[in-house]
């Protein structure tokens, strides 16, 4: 589902955040990936995103050569990645049901359908009931959850996370990364950022771990 | 701009990507554009709302930029109609010495008749031209105390005019070397001067309308690029979830359109307080005048068409600067 040969990523800067990255992330796999600050973990989901290009090699996500997919095919591309982001980035001056209909607004579905699907995406985060309110009456890691409820509305065959809990206690952080794993169960593909070792750990799944922008480790539970 | 244009026309999801769903049947496509319009549409309208004074001083901007056009407009306008209203322009007033009998008026303008430069003649009796002077000027009570009937015998002559060619003033000259003529009066001559200064402000009132119409889209250009700036991190959201440059651009042409729309209508309502605060003493005027001429407003298709034409400029200046402002976060 994702896969990356041989990537590089230098920034304009010098800065090398990749070197020769290659790793494959098959279809409804779940993965971590870890490694001290600036070891890439961002640049590496942002070259997923097509936030950023590489410098070098190919990055394919769901059978797509993103090198190939050329400037104004990206907000296509990207409506098939869901997105968490460690400061949630939440529209403030929108309700939570706002928030989490963006993207289907974005993809423009009915009406009906968005309600629907909203409702059924909050209940999935345990807040359907805070639909009406704003995201600042929220408390952190109902923010995320919200945040979670807007990158899986539209059901995206992929998930990145970037530090989803950065951000929140144990407890939430713990909470968070099992809804994430419901994803995966479903048959999403889930790649989190996270360098809060400990917790994925104890989750048992693939990890992969970076050190100055290259894959030092890719360590794969045995089941 | 073509090319993205072009774009946004064609159905969703074209390309042989996996991650893509079914190609969408048009009508699908239609509705998804109608359900984004509409949400554009409402969501420009909440923004303005949300901040009433600093929409409120936009608005009364661009009403004005827009009102001072069309005031000086009107105003020529009217002056035009007044001009206007003197006809026979080219007509040349021919007065008979007072003591001429009509018989010889009556020859003077037969043989006047049958020149080649000459269309038409109409001969005005001094008691023609007393009644006529009765009725307009409103000195009927003045004219009964007269003994005697002081107005000439007058020729209207009208010259006969070949293309490109205007052969007056050659006969105004041989009509005023005629013994029995006391005096030619050639309308034309004023009534092309009248012309010219109408036609030199009217010139100018164009360059005004324009310079003003630049300083509409300035207005909303700017208003629209600090929206933008304002927005930065809900349009940089947007475009992480997948939204085009034209979905992130349409509230603001939205917001455009309602800018130049609403101060359209503001413009004309302030016109209309012109109207409204000149009605008396303008009709006062008018009654002076003994009502020989009126003065109009601005008619309705007029107004239609300020709304419509501010409505565009508004659209145009928020398309400039969105297209110029969005587009960034996108790797190239």
């Amino acid at each position: 589902m994702i896969r990356f040969e041989h990537v590089s990523k230098r920034y304009s800067a010098g800065h090398e955040a990749l070197a020769e990255l290659s790793f494959e992330l098959g279809a409804g796999e779940m993965a971590f990936v870890t490694g001290h600050s600036g070891a890439g973990k961002s640049t590496l989901l942002k070259l997923v995103a097509l936030v950023e290009r590489p410098t070098r090699g190919q990055v394919l996500v769901n059978g797509q050569n993103l090198g190939q997919v050329r400037r104004r095919r990206i907000p296509q591309l990207r409506r098939g990645i869901g997105m968490v982001f460690q400061d949630h980035r939440l529209l403030m001056d929108r309700s939570v049901f706002d928030n989490v209909a963006l993207p289907l607004v974005i993809a423009g579905a009915r009406r009906e359908e968005t309600a629907k699907r909203v409702r059924a995406a909050l209940d999935k985060v345990g807040l359907l009931r805070r639909e009406h309110e704003a995201p600042v009456t929220l408390s952190t890691g109902e923010q995320q959850r919200v945040g979670i409820a807007r990158a899986i509305v539209v059901k995206p065959p992929v998930l990145i996370a970037d530090e989803p809990t950065g951000n929140l206690d144990p407890q939430l952080s713990a909470e968070i990364m099992a809804l994430f794993g419901e994803f995966q169960q479903v048959g999403t593909t889930v790649l989190i950022a996270s360098h809060d070792l400990p917790l994925i750990k104890r989750l048992g799944k693939r990890v992969l771990v970076l050190d100055h922008g290259r894959l030092i480790d890719d360590y794969r539970p045995q089941r | 701009m073509n090319r993205r244009q072009a774009s946004r026309l064609k159905p969703a999801a074209p390309g042989p990507r996996a991650a893509a769903p079914p190609r969408t049947p048009l009508h699908a496509s239609l509705r998804a554009r109608r359900e984004q319009h509409l949400y554009s549409l409402f969501s420009s309208l909440g923004r303005l709302a949300a901040r009433p004074w600093a929409t409120a001083l936009t608005l009364a901007v661009l009403s004005l930029a827009l009102a001072f056009p069309l005031l000086f407009w009107l105003l020529l306008d009217n002056a035009r109609t007044l001009g206007g209203s003197v006809e026979d322009a080219r007509a040349v007033s021919v007065f008979l010495k007072p003591n001429l009998g009509a018989d010889a008026a009556n020859a003077l303008a037969a043989r006047l008749r049958g020149r080649d430069d000459v269309a038409g003649v109409e001969l005005k009796s001094p008691e023609q031209g007393m009644e006529e002077f009765r009725m307009q000027s409103g000195f009927a009570e003045a004219l009964k105390v007269l003994h005697y009937n002081p107005l000439p015998a007058v020729l209207i002559v009208s010259p006969r005019v070949a293309s490109g060619t205007d052969p007056a003033p050659a006969l105004v000259a041989e009509l005023g070397r005629d013994a029995n003529v006391d005096l030619v009066q050639y309308d034309a001559q004023w009534r092309q001067r009248l012309g010219a200064i109408l036609a030199v402000t009217q010139r100018g009132c164009a360059l005004l309308a324009v310079l003003l119409g630049l300083a509409a889209l300035l207005v909303v250009g700017n208003t629209v690029r600090l929206d933008i700036q304002g927005r930065g991190e809900e349009i940089a959201v947007m475009q992480l979830l997948g939204a085009d440059n034209g979905f992130v651009r349409r509230p603001f042409l939205y917001s455009g359109f309602w800018y130049g729309a609403f101060s359209g209508v503001l413009s004309i309502v302030l016109i209309g307080i012109v109207e409204w605060a000149l009605a008396a003493p303008v009709a006062q005027l008018v009654a002076s005048y003994d009502r020989r001429f009126s003065v109009h407003g601005a008619s309705a298709a007029v107004m239609l068409a300020v709304v419509a034409v501010s409505a565009a400029l508004g659209w145009l200046g928020a398309w400039i600067t969105a297209s110029r402002h969005i587009a960034l976060g996108q790797p190239r």
